[in-house]
């Protein structure tokens, strides 16, 4: 039985389906893995009695999946780690959830993030932070920290995440696992609570890239309830596993190679671009040059975004009221206690660069200087396929660390922010490990609606690599 | 006050007639419990996202057609952002930068015309109900389709404050995009005032009007309104900009208690819905369904029909109404008589029945057929409105009522004779009058004839009958 | 730069009480952020047009048919304060 760790989602559903195993075999094995293991990492922020199950058949049926807490069950709690909502029970279903649910899958659980997605650490958790399996003082990074931890720790098959500037791939990455980020629409936002509108998209975090081809299978498609939703088929992202890479050309963003990238991190992306030439593709230098303006924008536009979004939450309808004299303190009071830190920051800075005097340098600057950026990668991609890059300046930094330091945070966004403003599709796999065995990962970011072509080079780098076949060890087993 | 000049501008809030809301499918049908039309999109749920109502561009397409308005050919919604408990996401989807129409205008009767600046969509608001130590928030409303039109400001008078919304209302109701009842809510306006000396070009500080609940109230508040600024023009006291609301109670504008904060909408570029064409095969569809103007539709009656221009003005004030007078008209082409039996008999009963015009069942044809038998004398006048009204309600076949009933009109002298004798000999004090000169008295006899045969003796024969044989 | 006045005017805009720890905590981070974020002063973005970020542009809308929703008794249940088939707040004066 402990052998199932061993063995990746794809696999597990096959022996169910073959009846070598038994469905309720394979989730209660999860299930005590949770009850031993997650004690120590807080990678769960509700671990349900009963899965909520589903209906139907898939690739993928029979087998148990985490879900980030900011995506809506019916009739379970979301509380997006946020003390605003922390009784807030979810009256419908959002998509993603429906269309797992017809895949046959079961929720075990919702996982630990950062307030409202607001964070690179999981550390703005009103239920703590989340330990990354592979060094309990370090961060998971964030913020779908807990899904993360959760594969990485094998306690779930599979998890999903979502990324507004790196959401998915920077915990994916600082875990050694998966995380792959959709190109903008290509997964409906209904259910998924809001952070910044025009960058947020759900997407899967997995072991191998095997099973994201087959969660991206279950989870893409147009919505009519999402307006956003791209109307385009979606291919069969399993046909392009292990696919020959012959011929694709591959660029390099000199800009994401520079100063502050760590040594180590450097090493073992220059092992993926090796890996990559040895199959026959071709590695171009090129250049992003806006690549320094996109943590401003990003910051400007999700934080303004932001600040919109959460207005809702006033204590007026759900969540967290507490009661003042009159209307007004119920606002200020509600929003006070219920908000954290960080997402009175986000709020704040998203406010003002909305506000009467500041709308045109900040936000309608920030939608401009967005174009700029966007059109950095629409010349990039006329001669290439994808790019290659570093997931993260570092490696996993220690809990704590950039607490106090907000601004240092944003920054680490670097590498992953900018394929959000221009709305692509982006994968970080786990490349290697530094001196101090923390995962290190590397990046591929494709044209628009091309997560096929990062599909086709991550697999064939798995193919010949093991890096994500590593397992930390947590507990005595 | 006579050396001012009114300055008026009027901001009109129309709800759309359409079935369901323009962000989410909740129906916009009048609900009598609270909170039944409501689901969690125009609650403000989180991870909600709104979906934009086809019929909603359509309608707003057609008023800026109807208003003459130039239309963007793209369009987009912003967030205005503000908190208020009838608002579930505390923010309102609107327009703000690119209305849906800008620079219309409005053409009164009289030939008066008032420029409109900008016709805009966004979403309503919940109710707020106010009891002694708490509110009440229904959400019913919230998200109904509502058109915002903006008048420039050109009107000099509380009267054509009034005249414009009296127009503004024929038009919306007419090309079907509102029901435009200010009781129901379906309509609302707010108003903008202000004062200058005569001659003046520069604009004098504006007061804005709320609270009004009806045209006529609009008029009274804004009447009350120009006295007031008058007033504390000439004493030196200078006007401030404010809100001020109708007290309908005291009959005056009195300041809004809450603080007048500079609001700070923070309007942004609404990014869950992205761009809407408005295509020329949209504009041609909706010019179809604009059809003839109130406007228009006045010139024309006034023309083909030759009627008195004051019933011209009660026809069209309904577009039912004018509807029915034409397809009757095609029947029996006697404008003239149809409108006095419409304006008479007609709208009497019409004013009997539950639910007015609603409740009419008979068809224009047979409403014709009515008025043509009473003019070719087949039916007098109480019989025919007895006919009217037993077919009113229910569209009964008007030759069957008459047989049923025994309505056919008697005015054969053979067949009456007997009546004008019984008559004659029961009554000889009114005889006597006739014969003395009060010519008046034969009516009495008139009406004991009319009795006698069960109204359907006709009234002019019966009248020369008694005539002759008295005087003999 | 954010100073005590900005702070404050955003506090009321957001609707978000702060203590005056959290209020001089928030002017310092704030302004260091801000400070970062003029660095978009620098961009010349003469003759670009803003982009809201979504890759099709398409008409999306929804025929305009009436659904009922399921969930009314359960948006009513969630309600804080509740009173029958209202959502029950402190009065409001307008």
């Amino acid at each position: 039985m402990k052998d199932l760790i061993n063995i990746n989602a794809r696999g597990l559903a096959e022996k169910i389906s073959s009846q070598e195993l038994k469905k309720e075999e394979v989730i209660s094995f999860f299930e005590d893995r949770i009850k031993k293991v997650d004690p120590c990492l807080g990678s769960f922020i509700e671990k349900y009695e009963q899965p909520v199950k589903g209906e139907g058949k898939s690739l993928l049926s029979g087998l148990p999946i985490a879900i980030k807490d900011n995506i809506c069950i019916k009739g379970k709690k979301i509380t997006c780690a946020s003390k605003i909502l922390a009784n807030h029970i979810a009256v419908y279903d959002a998509e993603v959830v429906r269309r797992l649910k017809c895949a046959g899958l079961d929720i075990i659980g919702t996982t630990n993030m950062d307030e409202f997605a607001f964070g690179s650490s999981t550390e703005n958790s009103c239920y703590g932070a989340t330990k990354n399996p592979w060094d309990r003082t370090r961060v998971v990074g964030g913020s779908s920290g807990g899904s993360a931890a959760a594969v990485a720790a094998r306690l779930v098959p599979f998890a999903l995440g979502s990324d507004t500037g790196g959401s998915i791939r920077q915990p994916a990455c600082l875990c050694g696992v998966v995380g792959f980020k959709p190109t903008y629409g290509r997964v409906s936002r209904f259910g998924l609570v809001a952070f910044g509108s025009s960058l947020d998209q759900i997407g899967p975090i997995t072991t191998d890239f095997t099973d994201c081809a087959h969660l991206l299978n279950i989870i893409c498609g147009h919505d009519h309830r999402d307006s956003t939703s791209a109307f385009l088929d979606v291919p069969d992202f399993t046909k392009s596993l292990n696919a020959d890479i012959k011929g694709l050309k591959i660029g390099l963003p000199k800009e994401y190679f520079g100063q502050g990238l760590n040594k180590e991190v450097k090493v073992a992306v220059e092992g993926v671009k090796k890996i990559f030439q040895e199959k026959g593709a071709e590695m171009i230098e090129v250049s992003l040059p806006h690549t320094e303006y996109a943590v401003a924008t990003y910051y400007i536009i999700a934080s303004s975004e932001a600040s919109s979004n959460l207005q809702r939450f006033d204590g007026i309808r759900y969540g967290l009221r507490v009661g003042g004299q009159n209307l007004e303190e119920l606002y200020a009071n509600s929003r006070g206690q219920g908000f954290g830190d960080e997402a009175k920051r986000r709020i704040f800075l998203g406010t003002y660069s909305l506000s009467s005097g500041y709308y045109d340098a900040y936000y309608l600057k920030a939608l401009k200087a967005r174009t700029l950026i966007r059109r950095d990668f629409d010349q990039v991609f006329k001669k290439v396929d994808a790019l290659l890059t570093p997931t993260t300046p570092t490696t996993a930094f220690k809990i704590g660390e950039k607490a106090s330091d907000p601004l240092s945070m944003y920054l680490s966004d670097i590498y992953t922010i900018s394929t959000n403003l221009a709305g692509l599709p982006a994968v970080s796999f786990p490349c290697g490990f530094s001196s101090s065995k923390l995962p290190i990962g590397a990046q591929l970011i494709g044209k628009e609606f091309d997560e096929s072509s990062l599909i086709k080079l991550g697999s064939a780098f798995q193919s010949c690599s093991d890096f994500h076949k590593e397992i930390p060890k947590i507990i005595d087993e | 006050m006579s050396n001012f000049e009114v300055v008026i501008g009027l901001e009109v809030h129309t709800q759309l007639k359409t079935e369901s809301k323009i962000f989410c499918s909740c129906s916009t049908e009048f609900a009598s419990r609270p909170n039944s039309n409501i689901c969690p999109v125009c609650c403000g749920y989180p991870g909600v996202l709104p979906v934009f109502n086809k019929r909603a561009l359509e309608l707003a397409v057609r008023v800026s057609l109807a208003l003459e308005c130039k239309i963007n050919q793209s369009i987009y919604f912003e967030r205005k952002n503000y908190f208020y408990p009838d608002l579930p996401k505390d923010y309102q989807i609107s327009q703000y930068k690119m209305p849906l129409g800008e620079a219309g205008i409005l053409e009164f009767p009289s030939g008066k015309k008032i420029n409109i600046n900008r016709v805009h969509l966004e979403e309503d608001a919940g109710k707020l109900l106010h009891k002694d130590d708490c509110s009440w928030v229904d959400f019913n409303r919230t998200g109904t389709p509502l058109l915002e039109i903006v008048s420039e400001p050109d009107m000099r008078s509380p009267q054509e404050a009034f005249d414009y919304l009296t127009y503004l209302k024929l038009i919306l109701q007419y090309i079907g995009a509102s029901d435009c009842d200010m009781e129901k809510g379906s309509l609302r306006c707010d108003a903008n005032i202000s004062l200058r000396k005569k001659g003046d070009t520069k604009l004098g500080t504006k007061v804005e009007l709320k609270n009004m609940n009806s045209f006529k109230g609009i008029r009274v508040a804004l009447e009350f309104e120009a006295k007031r600024q008058a007033k504390a023009i000439e004493e030196g006291e200078g006007i401030t900009q404010e809100t001020r609301l109708w007290d309908v109670e005291k009959s005056k504008t009195i300041v809004m208690r809450t603080k007048e904060q500079a609001h700070d909408y923070r309007y942004f570029p609404e990014p869950d819905l992205l761009d809407f064409s408005i295509s020329s095969k949209l504009i041609e569809k909706e010019k179809a369904l604009v059809g003839e103007l109130p406007i228009e539709r006045r010139k024309r009656f006034l023309k083909d029909y030759k009627i008195d221009q004051k019933e011209v003005d009660i026809i069209l004030s309904s577009v039912w109404l004018a509807d029915f007078f034409e397809q009757a008209n095609k029947y029996y082409p006697k404008p003239g008589e149809l409108s006095n039996w419409l304006l008479g008999p007609f709208l009497e009963q019409v004013n009997t029945l539950e639910k007015g015009f609603d409740s009419v069942k008979i068809s224009a044809q047979k409403f014709a057929q009515v008025v043509k038998y009473f003019c070719e004398k087949k039916l007098n006048n109480l019989s025919a409105k007895k006919a009217l009204s037993l077919s009113i309600a229910t569209d009964q076949d008007i030759d069957s009522i008459i047989e049923k009933e025994g309505l056919r009109q008697v005015s054969r002298e053979d067949q009456l004779s007997v009546f004008v004798e019984e008559a004659i000999n029961e009554n000889p004090k009114p005889v006597g009058e006739y014969l003395e000169g009060k010519v008046q008295a034969v009516m009495f006899l008139v009406g004991q004839v009319m009795k006698k045969s069960k109204g359907k003796a006709n009234p002019q024969v019966v009248r020369e009958m008694l005539k002759r044989r008295i005087e003999k | 730069m954010a100073d005590k006045k900005d702070v404050e005017y955003v506090a009321n805009l957001a609707r978000i009480k702060i203590t005056p720890e959290q209020e001089s905590s928030l002017e310092e981070q704030l302004s260091k952020i801000i400070g970062y974020i003029d660095k978009l002063k620098e961009l010349d973005v003469t003759g670009v047009k803003p982009w809201r970020g979504a890759h099709i542009t398409r008409d999306v809308f929804r025929e305009d048919k009436a659904i009922p929703s399921e969930a009314r008794e359960e948006i009513l249940k969630n309600s804080p304060s509740r009173e029958g088939d209202y959502f029950k707040i402190p009065k409001v004066i307008e």
